[in-house]
């Protein structure tokens, strides 16, 4: 059935995308499954220039601004159009030099989010940069279509970072959730992390109940036969995720990801996002 | 409802739906004091209505981005209410008006707006240009040369300045500009002031002082109908060409559910019926209005404006609104439609000028509507009746005749194809072959009862032959000649 099941990598004309095209290479070598550049052309249709604030509708007002907002979106469509096969074209040879075998490019109108959705259940993993064109990169550092994205798809979300670095030590915040208990399971049962020094970090007080989960995922995973260590620290994730990138040079991070309704991000910020931000490596987002 | 989409209605283009939304409430102050003329009651009947509506519309209509307020077409409905029972009997109406367009909602009388023909719309759009013109020339008769000079000043600034900068909406320029002269000069021309009373308040919840009886629902229910009628077509008209403007989807259902919690909320805050405006629209998504944020700051705004700027609007001279709604009336005709009076159907322009007409002579849209789409189902009936064709050739020497019958056999075309047939030829058998044919109505199955009764009288055998299945239906239900007991009435089967 997996053979099916594609690497979706979602790119647009930014450099990023070259590394998002990069770790999809990287992801679809390790799990030999075909890989697809998805670029969306996102019209904005409510995000229409309105220059013209007169008020003023004069003979055949309607007609007239049809025809205006027709032209306009056809002339942006266009241009967007051809900008994106250019860049897609670009990308494939990029991704099929860094050994990926089976690649192939698709772009289509709509929203971002809605596609994805929407093309997901083609997808075993979807790829996407931090930071898209539209994103301000001010702030927060992440794409404002990242959140959405994420929670729009239930397929695992590898995030990349601006430049590509091959993985080799993987962090894994491991807080005995559901989520991250079947992204344990998953990861045994899948060949994409094999190979690589695999670090389960828990955070929080050591007590009988975490040192038990703990336990149960290290065993699963030395059973499939992969390198793991593991450590409970004091203190929040956050905190203890971040000091762990920054002491010991892992590349790679998974995590759970936007397990709490989004009303309670839009109040209480969301942790994901916060831990997106701190962290300067290519993450696996759990869903 | 996803919060995605509650973020792409309300977030997704903030700026320009400011912007937007800041023009539009400036454009719906006249309108709004124009159309509460028209409907004859206070301005601030038609203010306090546009603000309520327009509000609440941002937060329970089905399109967004299209601006609903008090209107014309509501207006018009309105005047002999109003000059025979009063006010207070419009608010009642007005409340009605929403229960029933919320039901409207409910039943998914949207669907209906798929009888209305694109030559109806026209037609609605144009007889609404039309009268909201004629609801100007009161203002323009018996009065000094100064309102035809203000008037034809404001025109001139309206559609003149946009060739300058489209910064600033013309049409507040021109009011501005006009009540300073109508000041200035001391003019003594009728202002907004004299129309009667403007806001001085914010609205407050009332309920309208009628009794609630039987006598009441009957005075109000004829008037509350055509109001759910005429409200629920423009807005859904105009949701359609908001939709074809942005290229995007709206919600025809909510809408109508949307229209009817406006209504019910604006009647009990002294306000007069409201639905969604072609005009101001169009000035919306022009000015980059997109989201119901549009919408919403349309509303407050206005109402922010009307009551602390009282005073100033009261002075607003009358021809400064006349130009305004001069414009409106301009910007709402369909131009195009006379162009195209030629090239289209005949049967397409006459259903658009009777549309127009009716409603224009009885001030009535929803008359004016009925009409288009009665006559748009009459047209249809007869140009698809022509689509029907009987042939004919003999077989076994002339013994045996087979007729052929292809296309639709109704109401329209069941005469025809009585007529089709030679009774008087001597023949030992007839073949009818409908195969190809489609028998829709009852008129059709006695039209083919009647076909093969007579040839059987000559004492011709009857065949028919390939009824299919929705014609069969229809002969197994009504048919006479196939059923038991028929043979006796017949001469041979």
């Amino acid at each position: 059935m997996n053979n099916e099941q594609i690497i979706l990598a979602c790119v647009d004309s930014t450099a990023a995308s070259d590394a998002v095209a990069d770790y999809a290479a990287w992801a679809a070598h390790k799990l030999q499954a075909p890989m697809e550049l998805l670029h969306v052309l996102d019209r904005h249709v409510e995000l229409t220039a309105g220059q013209d604030h007169s008020g003023a509708i004069g003979l055949g007002a309607q007609e007239k601004l049809l025809a205006k907002l027709s032209e306009e979106d056809e002339e942006r469509t266009r241009a967007a159009r051809e900008t994106g096969r250019v860049f897609l074209n670009r990308l494939r040879e990029r991704a099929v030099a860094s050994g990926a075998t089976s690649v192939d490019t698709r772009l289509r109108h709509g929203e971002v989010e809605e596609t994805l959705a929407e093309q997901q259940d083609r997808s075993r993993l979807l790829v996407i940069g931090r930071a898209g064109s539209t994103a301000s990169n001010q702030g927060t550092g992440l794409g404002k279509h990242l959140e959405w994205v994420v929670r729009s798809v239930n397929r695992p979300v590898l995030v990349t970072t601006d430049t590509y670095s091959e993985p080799g030590k993987v962090l894994f915040a491991f807080d005995g959730s559901s989520v991250t208990r079947k992204g344990v399971e998953m990861l045994t049962g899948s060949p994409l992390l094999k190979g690589l020094s695999l670090h389960l970090l828990m955070s929080g007080t050591s007590n009988a109940q975490s040192q038990s989960q703990m336990e149960w995922a290290v065993q699963l995973l030395k059973k499939a036969g992969m390198d793991v260590t593991s450590e409970i620290v004091a203190g929040g994730p956050q905190d203890a995720v971040a000091h762990a990138l920054r002491t010991q040079g892992f590349n790679f991070l998974v995590m759970g990801a936007y397990s709490h309704s989004p009303l309670r991000g839009l109040f209480m910020g969301s942790k994901t996002s916060e831990m997106l931000k701190d962290a300067k490596v290519a993450t696996l987002l759990l869903r | 409802m996803s919060l995605h989409s509650l973020r792409q209605d309300w977030f997704s283009n903030v700026r320009n739906d400011l912007l937007a939304g800041l023009v539009v409430a400036l454009a719906l102050i006249p309108e709004a004091i124009a159309f509460s003329i028209i409907a004859g009651v206070d301005p601030k009947v038609g203010l306090y209505a546009s603000f309520s509506v327009a509000t609440l519309i941002a937060f329970v209509g089905g399109r967004p981005g299209m601006i609903s307020a008090a209107t014309g077409a509501m207006a018009l409905v309105m005047v002999s209410l109003v000059k025979s029972h009063g006010l207070d009997y419009l608010l009642a109406a007005t409340v009605l008006t929403g229960v029933l367009q919320v039901l409207a909602g409910w039943g998914q009388l949207g669907q209906l707006m798929q009888f209305v023909s694109r030559s109806v719309v026209t037609g609605f759009v144009n007889a609404l240009a039309i009268l909201i013109f004629m609801a100007q020339l009161p203002e323009l008769t018996n009065v000094t040369w100064h309102v035809y000079a203000m008037t034809a000043a404001g025109l001139v600034i309206i559609y003149g300045l946009p060739y300058i900068t489209k910064a600033v909406p013309s049409p507040l320029v021109t009011i501005v500009v006009l009540t300073g002269v109508s000041i200035a000069l001391g003019l003594d021309i009728r202002t907004v002031g004299d129309m009667g009373k403007l806001p001085d308040s914010l609205p407050s919840f009332l309920v309208p002082n009628v009794p609630f009886n039987l006598e009441t629902l009957k005075v109000i229910l004829p008037y509350s109908l055509t109001l759910m009628v005429v409200g629920l077509l423009e807005s859904l008209m105009t949701a359609t060409i908001v939709d074809e403007l942005t290229d995007t989807k709206s919600n025809k259902n909510r809408e109508c559910v949307g229209q009817g919690i406006a209504n019910m909320a604006t009647g009990f805050i002294g306000g007069m019926a409201g639905c969604a405006m072609i005009g101001q629209s169009v000035i919306n998504v022009k000015s980059g209005g997109r989201g119901r944020l549009s919408t919403l700051v349309a509303g407050v705004v206005l109402l922010i404006l009307v009551v602390f700027l009282g005073e100033w609007v009261r002075q607003i001279p009358m021809a400064a609104l006349v130009a305004v709604m001069i414009m409106v009336s301009i910007g709402t005709f369909n131009w195009g439609s006379i162009k195209n009076l030629r090239e289209h159907p005949k049967s397409s322009s006459v259903v658009m000028i009777a549309t127009v007409v009716v409603t224009v002579a009885t001030h009535d849209l929803a008359k004016g509507v009925l009409t288009g789409v009665l006559l748009s189902g009459f047209f249809f009936a007869q140009k698809v009746g022509r689509i029907m064709r009987v042939t004919s050739k003999t077989e076994d020497a002339g013994r045996t005749r087979t007729y052929t019958v292809i296309g639709q056999v109704f109401f329209a075309s069941a005469d025809r194809f009585a007529n089709a047939f030679d009774y008087k030829e001597v023949l030992d058998k007839v073949r009818i072959d409908v195969g190809r044919a489609h028998f829709w109505d009852i008129t059709a199955i006695s039209a083919l009862d009647k076909v093969v009764l007579k040839f059987r009288r000559e004492g011709t055998l009857v065949e028919v032959i390939g009824l299919n299945e929705a014609s069969s239906t229809m002969v197994d239900k009504f048919a006479v000649h196939n059923k038991d007991g028929a043979d006796d009435l017949l001469l041979g089967h």
